[in-house]
């Protein structure tokens, strides 16, 4: 690659160097072949050096007079013609190495280089994102805090220069070019065995699946997340094993079933991405009947979340094209409308959700069910993180950003597998069970605990890793113990724990643990520095592990 | 015919023939050997150099460097004879040799160009 750059130079260098070149030798040959006079009256030639010398500081405009002799008139008609040769063709020669220099395709080629060789000396593990927008960003944000790093495609240059100035830090490689393109693929690291995973998320899914076929052939080891959600493309993805598909809409589905059946449910899932795990009133949706306005891929998805969560509902299937050109206006609500909102029944409604493609159409919509029915549970779709302000301002009850359930799911995906898995077993279990989990934890841990993912290995738990590989035993139970006061319990809640492909939601306490097992844990930032403290200090450990020992010598005393 | 290489190599020729017309002569006496000719096998030398910038193949990259070699031993001999000319006081033969002998390594280099050259040529089919 490098190479390349070079032989674009030295091509380009051709004209310019001739030209500087010829002028230089015509002039210098002139001046050594005109008599000159020196001071005391004798004629004397210039020699090649003096010429040499001369020529040099009139060519670059430096000129520092006549040298070594005042000029005779002949010498000074032959300056004033090499003069315009030379000046002309130095800047000439100049100015065409500065034009290579600012020369697109050499730009490009340097910042390919560039970008080729950050890549290259990527040692930690890394994601290729491909498209730059809101969702990708906030997701680079989470994913850079995590010690991951990130390497960025888009094929629109300002996109790039955006992300440029954003200063990420760790620095994210980005580059122009087509996330189809084997090549730019390819340069992006594909082929890296630190490539851990290749995002698209762009709008247009036939190119999702394009980029993920074409991934797919290039590395098979390399984890593939795209947002998908017509059927048509899932049925390829499972033709070509893909794992790993976000669809927002099946997300958005769920999401409404479990949070009318099961809040609880919903709760713990809505905790994992950052909600705090308290269920205030408004997060609940009402019991009542339901109006869908909007009949596309979103409405669509509620409206199976409501079936299956055996909740009545109405329709209304509103296409925001189509009201746009038939009323030409986004602003819902004359006379007519409002007359469809109570032939809806607006007024006897529990709960009206606003699903349609434009935001501003939702939002107006939400204002004027509002002002018939002011007791109506609100809910609407967003579709760009931009206009979140608008949509706080309007007191809408419940808002659905499609970005925002995108960049979280993705961003667990990629660097919370955990917590994931724990979304996952805690929708096969019941309300009753989610409410008592939901409670033990804001007893054990505090009001609104956070949680972590650690393994048991040398880097995560130094100490308890040494203590396992000689064999000893060690429960769960044993690490919870203070480092302060072992009598007392640690504040934390083991909340799952991996082995292998075996997961166990709320693992037994006496449950032995191995090398290599991964726990979810919830527990405060003071807790959690204990624990990571007596699971990577050998004395800790040993202070902690003495104290089950002495009760059992204890306890075999008292027999 | 190609006019990229008629020119080519009518300078890749003249660069070595006018350089052997420099080196030609007693290397002990200066007389025998022209400035103007060692000025013009300088500017020859340059341009073949230039005309061999930015070919890509595997003969290119060799024409290049032997021109380049070429380059630094005139220049070499240009700066010794203006050095003992104006620094030292004058030429004497050990100069004078330098002067003359650097030119004949610049000879070799331009013989070596020239033959890579014209075997190139001679192995095109056309």
């Amino acid at each position: 690659m490098n190479e390349r750059i070079f032989w674009i130079i030295l091509k380009r260098l051709r004209a310019p160097f001739l030209v500087l070149v010829v002028t230089f030798a015509i002039s210098i040959t002139g001046l050594i072949l005109i008599p000159g006079v020196d001071n005391s009256g004798h004629v004397y030639h210039m020699t090649f050096f003096d010429a040499f010398y001369f020529v040099s500081y009139m060519a670059s405009t430096i000129g520092f007079g006549e040298a070594p002799y005042t000029f005779t008139y002949p010498q000074r008609m032959w300056v004033s013609a090499i003069i315009y040769i030379t000046v002309i063709g130095w800047f000439y020669g100049i100015g065409a190495i500065v034009a290579i220099m600012q020369d697109e395709s050499l730009k490009k080629a340097i910042n390919r280089n560039r970008f080729a060789k950050q890549v290259k000396s990527l040692k930690e593990n890394f994601f290729i994102i491909l498209g730059y927008n809101s969702v990708t960003k906030s997701i680079i944000n989470r994913i850079n805090n995590d010690d991951y790093r990130v390497v960025v495609l888009d094929k629109d240059e300002e996109k790039i220069d955006e992300l440029m100035l954003e200063d990420f830090f760790p620095h994210v490689p980005a580059f122009v070019g087509e996330a189809t393109s084997q090549q730019i693929l390819k340069m992006a690291g594909i082929h890296q065995k630190n490539c851990k995973g290749i995002i698209s998320l762009f709008k247009d899914e036939t190119k999702n699946t394009q980029i993920a076929t074409i991934c797919k052939l290039l590395n098979k080891k390399v984890d593939i997340i795209v947002k998908v959600s017509s059927k048509q493309h899932l049925e390829h993805f499972r033709y070509i094993e893909l794992n790993h598909v976000q669809n927002p809409f099946d997300i958005i589905s769920k999401r409404i079933f479990y949070s009318i059946t099961a809040p609880h449910i919903w709760l713990l899932e809505m905790w994992m991405h950052g909600h705090s795990l308290i269920l205030r009133n408004r997060d609940r949706f009402p019991i009542g009947k339901y109006i869908i306005c909007g009949y596309g891929q979103m409405g669509q998805a509620i409206e199976k979340g409501l079936k299956e969560a055996g909740v009545e509902y109405a329709l209304y299937n509103i296409n925001s094209k189509d009201y746009k050109k038939e009323k030409g206006t986004v602003v819902f609500g004359d006379h007519d409308d409002t007359q469809t909102l109570l032939n809806l029944g607006v007024k006897e409604s529990a709960c009206i959700i606003a699903a349609t493609r434009d935001d501003l159409l939702n939002l107006t919509i939400l204002n004027k069910a509002k002002s018939i029915n002011p007791d109506i549970f609100t809910v609407a779709r967003e579709n760009s993180l931009n206009e979140l302000n608008m949509f706080r301002a309007a007191k809408i009850n419940k808002i659905y950003v499609l970005e925002q359930i995108l960049a979280d799911s993705t961003y667990s995906h990629l660097a919370k597998p955990l917590s994931e898995a724990f979304i996952r077993e805690v929708r096969k279990k019941d309300e009753d069970w989610a409410k008592i989990i939901v409670q033990l934890l804001n007893n054990m841990t505090g009001m609104n605990p956070s949680y972590f993912e650690t393994k048991i290995d040398m880097e995560h738990m130094y100490a308890l890793t040494l203590e396992l590989q000689k064999g000893t035993k060690i429960t769960l139970a044993n690490l919870r113990r203070s480092r302060e006061n072992r009598e007392d319990l640690l504040h934390i809640v083991y909340l799952l724990l991996k082995r292998g492909d075996e997961i166990f939601l709320m693992p037994d306490s006496q449950m032995d643990i191995e090398i290599g097992d991964e726990l979810l844990i919830v527990a405060d930032d003071e807790n959690r520095d204990d624990f990571e403290y007596i699971t990577n200090n050998i004395y800790e450990l040993n202070y902690v592990l003495e104290y089950e020992n002495q009760n059992i010598f204890l306890k075999q005393g008292g027999e | 015919m190609n006019m990229h290489k008629i020119v080519s190599g009518f300078f890749f020729i003249f660069a070595m023939t006018i350089n052997f017309g420099f080196f030609y002569g007693d290397p002990t006496i200066i007389v025998e050997h022209s400035a103007f000719e060692l000025f013009a096998a300088i500017i020859v030398n340059i341009v073949a150099t230039v005309l061999k910038l930015g070919d890509k193949t595997q003969l290119g990259a060799v024409l290049l460097a032997t021109s380049l070699v070429a380059d630094i031993q005139l220049v070499a001999s240009a700066t010794i004879w203006t050095l003992a000319e104006y620094v030292f006081g004058g030429l004497n033969p050990e100069s004078t040799t330098a002067i003359v002998s650097l030119a004949g390594g610049a000879l070799l280099a331009n013989i070596v160009s020239v033959i890579l050259f014209i075997s190139d040529t001679a192995k095109s089919k056309r």
